[in-house]
């Protein structure tokens, strides 16, 4: 494998280049992605936390610097975000190169109901590896999409535990939550 | 005890980080660039239409219940900072009352933060609110904390009222309300007293008016707060109206916070421009060789 | 049907309250006075004390109970001039300086590491001590006559046993090794020795009559 982290040296932030490749590299060897070539940017002029991501080789991850960052420590590096972030980004490219995935849009038009489903299923894989993951977040967040229901919580419970889903499946356990708020 | 307690020595467990103002304006970053590649949104405002909305709320809450923390602090501070010639008996008896709303709000933050997935301690602790109820004048206190403080409460707590309705969250819109009831009393105490102890004395209210403007246009953290839509905090008018805010006042706040935004902007499209200049002058030398 | 216009007794029979009492009006607010400069004392504190622990729960409550002294001093704010004293600060004094040193010994901790002795001298000595002069004065006092004390000292008896609860829980959860105790007893002998020495919250006879003191009054 190949990790590739640009820039290599910051200096709005006090992020290790080294620190992220060996991050990286740990993950796509635990996710099973070893033979592929990762290329992250990080763009240290904002703190915003957003990430995303290319297919192809190298598959390329544009991370604003946020989505790097200690909360606690601001412009510190974190290894828990950052493996979470990677981790979530590394998994739908995973799901999508699986060929179960191949319905499902691209990333720029999942609406935040399919973003959230798919983020929890893949957060509740991160955390059977192993990372540490603060389940309540992912919790709130699927909450947030898909209404406080009995039925929402149930549908999470579901996808967080799942390992073989499709993109046909994950929607249909989303939509199912969904319509718990619409029946209201 | 000491009289007049240093905002560096605020009590603490391992679980919190404490960052000064000064560390968050030297925070070089900037969300506010506008790239052709990357427009900025036409709205900021928290809203669960926001891609990151969870994660934001969550912060937002999570700096609600430190803010708690140290107004809970700062009350407790004025009850015991100033003796009986400085601060009358009653108006202590006010701040003690405060005590006891504001540690009711901790308690309620923490049980939200909770609901919405937040560990104690996980975002970094600006001290800013303590320090604005730091002064060795109670009537600048008043000032900083009862106007300023608790006004940018009635915003925070407004937005994040409305975020929950929309997102249809059972407990958020409920408790935030509550909360948004008690700083309504609490900015009332801080308009009363000011008025009450500067009377007779318009010299001390002008510096008094003049910090709480200071302290507006601090918490309006470069545009965090603001009329516009770029805002992810709005100003709460009508609470304000209810709390005692008088339209003008509403409005130089309103202004002093625009203000606020557009430095910030201003600032953010220079550091651009500069970006784009030395990008363009190693991209010349480049292709010059 | 009863006759609406045939005489009753001014007291039903199952209306026990007794007139005499152990204070007349000047003692009553002496020690009235007594307890609102303790209480005022006490709410300072605690106010003060809330940025200076860094337990969580310990600091909320501490918040909690700052307004709940300071309410009641508001109470005997309220009654003072009812007991003819039309200027409070008069009376707002301690019972001796003996209080005063007590306080200033017990407000003497302000290191993050000292959250025992803090709390041991407010929930050990002082509220114990609040606790006991209120119900002596609830006891004594005439049932009739100064029902506008009962009344303020029920109320404020049942704050003071919810913060006492509330304070040796927490005190009881900061105990975690013999090192602990001893701070603990150590404090506690300490205060108590200065409020012995003071005699109590409203000075000597906060919970009985002295010889050569009030007597009750018929």
């Amino acid at each position: 494998m190949v990790v590739t982290v640009a820039p290599e040296q910051f200096s709005m932030v006090l992020f290790d280049a080294d620190a992220i490749r060996a991050w990286a590299e740990a993950l796509l060897s635990r996710l099973e992605m070893g033979d592929r070539r990762l290329h992250i940017e990080v763009d240290e002029t904002t703190p915003i936390a957003r990430v995303q991501s290319e297919l192809g080789d190298p598959i390329v991850v544009r991370a604003d610097s946020g989505a790097f960052e200690d909360t606690r420590r601001p412009r510190q590096l974190s290894e828990v975000a950052v493996n979470t972030a990677l981790g979530r980004t590394l998994l739908r490219a995973r799901d999508r190169l699986s060929g179960r995935f191949e319905s499902a849009p691209a990333d720029a038009d999942l609406d935040l109901m399919q973003v959230a489903a798919w983020d929890t299923y893949a957060v509740g894989r991160l955390a059977r590896l192993g990372y540490p993951v603060h389940q309540p977040r992912w919790i709130y967040n699927f909450r947030n999409r898909h209404g406080f229901t009995d039925e929402a919580d149930d549908a999470f419970a579901q996808i967080w535990a799942a390992d073989d889903l499709s993109w046909e499946d994950l929607c249909a356990l989303s939509d199912r939550a969904a319509a718990a708020v619409s029946a209201v | 005890m000491r009289r007049f307690f240093p905002v560096e020595e605020l009590a603490r467990d391992h679980r919190f980080h404490k960052v000064t103002m000064r560390d968050r304006m030297a925070d070089p970053r900037s969300a506010m660039i506008n790239r052709p590649d990357r427009p900025r949104p036409a709205s900021n405002r928290l809203a669960p239409s926001r891609p990151d909305a969870s994660d934001a709320a969550r912060a937002l809450m999570h700096g609600i219940f430190v803010g708690e923390i140290q107004a809970l602090e700062g009350a407790g501070r004025t009850c015991w900072d100033f003796t009986d010639d400085e601060a009358p008996l009653a108006l202590k008896l006010d701040m003690a009352r405060q005590c006891w709303d504001e540690a009711r709000h901790v308690e309620i933050s923490a049980k939200l933060a909770d609901w919405m997935g937040s560990e104690i301690g996980q975002y970094a602790e600006n001290t800013v609110l303590f320090e604005a109820a730091c002064s060795t004048d109670p009537v600048l206190r008043l000032a900083g904390v009862n106007r300023a403080l608790e006004g940018l409460a009635i915003d925070v707590f407004t937005t994040m009222k409305e975020f929950g309705e929309t997102a249809g969250d059972p407990f958020l819109e409920f408790c935030e309300d509550w909360m948004l009831a008690d700083e309504v009393t609490h900015v009332k105490m801080g308009s009363d007293w000011l008025r009450r102890v500067t009377e007779g004395d318009p010299e001390r209210r002008a510096k008094a008016l003049e910090f709480q403007g200071v302290v507006d246009k601090l918490f309006s953290y470069g545009g965090t707060r603001s009329d516009s839509q770029e805002s992810p905090i709005g100003l709460a008018r009508r609470f304000r109206e209810l709390a005692g805010f008088t339209g003008e006042e509403i409005d130089d706040i309103a202004e002093v916070s625009l203000a606020a935004l557009n430095e910030r902007k201003s600032r953010a499209a220079e550091l651009q421009a500069e970006a784009l200049d030395a990008a363009d002058e190693v991209a010349s030398a480049t292709s010059s060789r | 049907m009863p006759d609406p216009f045939k005489g009753r007794a001014p007291f039903a029979p199952w209306d026990r309250r007794e007139l005499p009492g152990l204070f007349d009006v000047e003692e009553t607010a002496r020690r009235v006075g007594n307890y609102k400069w303790a209480e005022i004392k006490l709410f300072e504190a605690l106010g003060g004390w809330v940025a200076t622990v860094p337990e969580l729960d310990v600091k909320m409550r501490l918040g909690t109970h700052c307004y709940k002294h300071a309410w009641h001093a508001e109470l005997w704010h309220k009654r003072l001039p009812e007991l003819r004293e039309m200027n409070p600060d008069r009376m707002t004094v301690p019972a001796n300086d003996a209080m005063v040193r007590f306080v200033e010994a017990l407000t003497e901790p302000e290191a993050p590491e000292l959250t025992i002795e803090k709390l041991v001298g407010v929930y050990r000595v002082f509220i114990p001590r609040f606790i006991s002069a209120y119900t002596f004065h609830l006891n004594s006092t005439s049932q009739i006559t100064d029902a506008p004390t009962i009344r303020s000292l029920r109320f404020i008896l049942q704050d003071e046993y919810e913060d006492w609860r509330d304070g040796e829980m927490m005190i009881q959860s900061l105990l975690d090794s013999p090192a602990e105790v001893e701070r603990a007893s150590a404090r506690q002998a300490e205060l108590e020795s200065l409020m012995v020495e003071a005699g109590g919250v409203a000075g000597p006879g906060s919970i009985g009559v002295e010889p050569g003191s009030a007597e009750a009054v018929a």
